[in-house]
């Protein structure tokens, strides 16, 4: 098995991908993951001519020739790290190998610039995880989805400690409908309480009581779920992430339970189903950015398996008193088997 | 003289380190003061301004009661109140109202601006007689029209403005504002010369004579102007600054983070200037007469055009240094930013500097684009000097660079840090005119508080030509120039995006004080000529994007080619507060104001100067020969009034529709009782027991200070 790492640098500067499309959707992060395809596989195109058909091992160097990326153990997280070429098509994704799991990073993330460019107290930072229909309901395994995304978003705002606020989303879960109080009534049915207050319980809550997490909160919970959810949670959620079409419409009695329980109600507009199976296979097939082989192609160098998408992390960073918004981007987790 | 670049060097040596002020912002709000009764038979412009203003000063904390009182709607949250400013003005018929602290950035903040407009006109309300009442339209439509348009009223051609259609007395008493205007026209050698086209209706005469002017007064010797052409046929004549200072703007004052950062604002948001004057046109008529223009601008810049003959070309150089193409009260002529893709071409061709002020900068460590835009504003004659400033400079003042700053009115304006630092680096948004309600106001100054946003988190680059800049300011005159006209913008306003490879690309995102030393990708595509970057867009393609346009556009068809569309300034505002954690109520709050600017830019929605327009032809004593009657101008303030006085209220104006024409036109369903979002958003807050944060932002003692000038 081996771990996929999608991930699309700092988004916010970088051109139409960030323009909002009516509704919720998820061509931000689709578009921005193309762009950071392509992106790489310019910045890399040099290293094509030197990469070579068959992985080998080699100790010779550091930093990188031949097609040889070396890579540093992340973050601590990680004791042992064999460096691999990358071959063929993946000349501009990364490999990284440890005692059990191969990790390929798509494309290449080159964390010495990972920064932000004043201290950590200045920002106000939000990460948002999504588990996906995908996404196993494990609880361990969830808990190390989130711990891995968390690391991830730390390490790419340079080092960081501690994030503001992690929202979680829960697959099946919408605000949809014309009517806002319909759209309410539906929501109650949706999701899966058992397996939403276990990965809150097994796989959220310490990451506060840590202190890694100043404020936790969840996305499209409608007033019967949101009260079902807090009244067996330990660390109620201080956020909850309404999609509406209308924002006006808020149903009062959501209104009413938030303001009672503390609730605060922020908008998004993002879609609960962020990375469906097909559209990552679409992304990263010979159609898109050519990492999966083409089954129709013998001897490929491209990956080939089964392709889960697990999770998906979105962060952002806020100069707070500015209104600044200074980094955005995308880490998705998927799983080759 | 020399002096003043000696404060400017002072000043800048001093500020230019500072950093990390944080966003704050202010809105000014100018009013027209007029004398109204309905068994009056006319409205008149009321110059108790001192008055007004010393029982503003006296009331010691501006008691908020009465229609004011905490728990109104004009107050809203009670016990959290600073209390606004009130300022004199040119005018002695106006009176301006600043915010009693900036404002910052905390989208709550935001929410309270409108709020906080309405208290100060309540305030103002409650310190006048019980006949006077604070409007806010451009310009009063029959200032210097024959007759008594002024309570008191006072004879016409004084010794100050000699002006054979004001009184001196319409000008503030204080000292500076006569000598301001007495200046300007013993500098121009004659009195200054404001004509705008007269709007040619059915029964308008034509050629069109104004009727009001006097050929045969022999009081000064600049009465001859009329006679030696200043009147010329199918203009409205004026005569006098008052008919240009005398007109209401809405402006707003932003604070950067550093001078970097203040730079980049001060380039990218001076394209965006004649789309929001054409957005915001307010202003068609002129001492009685419905003009052929919307706006106020170019009034305001004849009306303080205080070059002499030689410097506007009509004689040859002998006096005076160099040949002036625009007046002290113009379009901007400078981009200033270190941003690199701030390309020569886009820079005025005609730009006038005086080169021994910029070398002496350069001297003194300033770099050259900066040393430029100084040098650019040097080149005018102080036009206000009291006499102390000028025995003793004190280099820890700020005054007589000050004064010189801020008698360079251009769209733009950059304004360094008081003498004592306590601000930062400010930038001024000047172009819009000031809307009919604080609604309408609130919702233009959030918005482009927003876009500064957007602007800075994004990266975006709405460079183009500033000769294109000053052609938009012209094409933004024209009557409807809103739904008719078309602009240059440039076609693509993303970042080319950097790399990251090898090394740190990560930007400093706000005003990049860190260099970045990334490698820049090989690819980077390698610019093509500067005529390729921009095209003509119409005013709702610019702010509701190319997509929007070309759904709903009915009066231009949009040019936009395959891949050229534009991404429109509603739609990267929005999707900046998608990136920010926002609460469901304050969205809610923001995305009625980009309402009413979305309709307004697509038609759907009328300008204030279309109203008006309507009103007055509507008007049963209208002739359709281009005169705005006493009856007429009576009528219209009097609605302007009833608007007012119901929002200031928080009543809906739904009783005044079919009483008054066209209001749905030009509020659509925006301040009725109960508006389908309004009314919600009431329940919500309800619902939230109107929580409200206290949030005190850091002022650094600043206070009245922030957003002071003309």
């Amino acid at each position: 098995m081996a771990k996929l790492i999608l991930s699309t640098g700092n988004i916010v500067s970088g051109g139409p991908s960030i323009v909002r499309k009516p509704g919720a959707s998820n061509l931000e992060l689709i578009n921005s993951l193309k762009v950071s395809f392509q992106d790489a596989q310019i910045d890399y195109a040099d290293e094509i001519e030197n990469t070579t058909a068959s992985p080998t091992t080699t100790t010779a160097t550091n930093g990188t020739s031949n097609g040889v990326h070396e890579v540093q153990a992340t973050n601590g997280a990680n004791t042992t790290t064999s460096t691999t070429v990358t071959p063929g098509p993946l000349y501009w994704t990364e490999k990284t190998q440890n005692d059990t799991t191969e990790t390929i990073f798509v494309p290449r993330i080159d964390w010495e610039s990972a920064s932000l460019s004043e201290e950590r107290s200045q920002y106000d930072i939000t990460v948002k995880i999504f588990f996906l229909p995908t996404t196993s309901p494990d609880v361990s395994a969830r808990a190390a989805y989130t711990q891995e995304a968390l690391g991830l978003v730390l390490k790419e705002l340079g080092g960081i400690s501690d994030v503001d606020l992690l929202v979680v989303s829960f697959p099946g879960m919408s605000f949809d409908g014309d009517c806002e109080w319909e759209a309410d009534k539906l929501n109650a049915a949706q999701g899966d309480d058992e397996v939403e207050i276990a990965t809150w319980q097994g796989a959220v809550e310490k990451l506060y009581t840590q202190g890694k997490v100043k404020r936790l909160g969840i996305s499209e919970f409608g007033t019967e779920k949101l009260s079902r959810f807090i009244k067996r949670v330990g660390v109620k959620p201080a956020v909850d992430q309404i999609n509406i079409k209308n924002c006006c419409n808020v149903p009062p009695p959501l209104a009413k339970l938030a303001k009672e329980q503390n609730v605060e109600l922020l908008v998004h507009s993002d879609c609960t189903d962020i990375l469906p199976e097909g559209t990552l296979r679409e992304l990263l097939g010979p159609q898109g950015a050519g990492l999966l082989a083409d089954p129709k192609v013998d001897g490929s160098q491209a990956l080939s398996g089964n392709l889960t998408p697990q999770w998906v992390v979105k962060y952002t960073a806020v100069v707070k008193n500015r209104g600044v918004i200074e980094n955005k981007g995308y880490f998705a987790g998927a799983e080759l088997n | 003289m020399l002096t003043l670049y000696q404060q400017l060097l002072e000043i800048w040596n001093k500020a230019k380190g500072k950093e990390r002020d944080a966003m704050l912002w202010g809105d000014e709000i100018e009013y027209l003061v007029v004398n109204y009764s309905k068994d009056d038979p006319k409205v008149l412009l009321s110059l108790r301004q001192a008055d007004i203003l010393k029982a503003l000063a006296d009331s010691k904390t501006l008691k908020v009661e009465g229609d004011c009182a905490p728990g109104t709607e004009a107050n809203g949250e009670a016990g959290n109140v600073t209390l606004p400013v009130f300022h004199p003005e040119f005018g002695r018929f106006m009176l301006e109202a600043t915010p009693g602290k900036p404002w910052g950035i905390d989208f709550k903040d935001l929410l309270t601006v409108e709020a906080d407009m309405k208290l100060r006109r309540c305030i103002a309300k409650d310190h006048m007689l019980p006949n006077e009442h604070p409007i806010t339209l451009t310009t009063f439509p029959r200032i210097g029209s024959p007759g008594v348009f002024t309570e008191p009223s006072y004879p016409v051609s004084g010794p100050k403005l000699r002006s054979q259609f004001v009184p001196d007395e319409i000008a503030n008493p204080h000292i500076r504002f006569p000598t301001l205007a007495a200046n300007i026209r013993s500098r121009r050698g004659r009195k200054v010369q404001v004509n705008v086209p007269v709007y040619r209706d059915e029964n308008t005469p034509w050629p069109w004579k104004d009727p009001t002017v006097n050929y045969d007064l022999q009081n000064w010797p600049e009465d001859d102007d009329v006679r030696n052409g200043a009147a010329p046929d199918n203009f409205i004549h004026m005569d006098a600054m008052a008919f240009g200072m005398g007109s209401c703007c809405l402006q707003i004052t932003f604070q950067a983070k550093n001078i970097t950062e203040g730079r980049k604002m001060y380039d990218q948001l001076s394209p965006l200037g004649p789309i929001l004057l054409a957005l915001t046109a307010a202003t068609p008529v002129y001492k009685g007469f419905l003009a052929d223009t919307d706006v106020r601008w170019n009034q305001i810049s004849r009306a303080v055009d205080d070059r002499t003959p030689e410097e506007l070309g009509e004689k040859p150089l002998k006096n005076d240094r160099w040949r002036i193409p625009k007046s002290r009260y113009a379009s901007n002529s400078t981009y200033i930013s270190t941003d690199s893709r701030l390309r020569p071409e886009y820079m005025d061709p005609n730009l006038v500097i005086d080169p021994e002020i910029k070398q002496q900068l350069l001297d003194g460590g300033m770099d050259d684009r900066l040393a430029t835009h100084f040098a650019h504003l040097f080149i005018r004659d102080p036009i206000v000097i009291f006499n102390e400033d000028l025995q003793e400079l004190d280099l820890t003042k700020t005054d007589h660079f000050e004064n010189i700053q801020s008698t360079n009115w251009q769209h733009m304006r950059f304004k360094p840090p008081p003498a004592d630092n306590s601000i930062g680096w400010r930038v001024e948004f000047r172009p819009m005119e000031i809307q009919i309600t604080d609604f309408e106001n609130a919702a233009f100054s959030v918005f482009i508080v927003l876009i500064t946003r957007a602007i800075l988190s994004f990266d975006l680059n709405f460079y183009i030509p500033i000769v294109k800049v000053d052609e938009n300011m012209e094409t933004a005159h024209a009557r409807n120039a809103n739904l008719e006209k078309k602009f240059w913008f440039r076609k693509n306003p993303f970042p080319v995006r950097t790399t990251r490879r090898g090394g740190s690309a990560s930007r400093s995102a706000s005003g990049a004080s860190t260099p970045s030393g990334g490698l820049s990708r090989p690819a980077t595509p390698p610019l093509g000529p500067v005529e390729d970057e921009y095209r003509l867009m119409s005013v709702n393609e610019v702010i509701n994007g190319t997509a929007y346009a070309k759904a709903t556009s009915k009066e231009v068809t949009e040019d936009a080619e395959e891949g050229e569309e534009f991404p429109g300034l509603i739609p990267l505002v929005e999707s900046y507060l998608d990136s920010v954690n926002m609460d469901v109520a304050t969205r809610c709050g923001l995305a009625r104001y980009l309402d009413l600017i979305r309709k307004r830019a697509s038609g759907e929605l009328w300008t204030a100067a279309k109203w008006i327009r309507e009103f007055i032809a509507k008007h049963p004593e209208y002739k359709k020969d281009s005169v705005v009657s006493e009856e007429i101008t009576k009528d219209l303030v009097g609605a302007v009034i009833q608007i007012g006085e119901r929002e200031k209220r928080g009543l809906g104006i739904d009783d005044l529709i079919g009483q008054v024409p066209d209001l749905d036109k030009l509020f659509g369903n925006f301040l009725k009782g109960k508006s389908p979002c309004g009314g919600a958003l009431k329940d919500y807050e309800a619902a939230l027991g109107q929580e409200s944060k206290d949030d005190e932002v850091k002022v650094n003692g600043v206070k009245r200070k922030f957003n002071e000038d003309e």
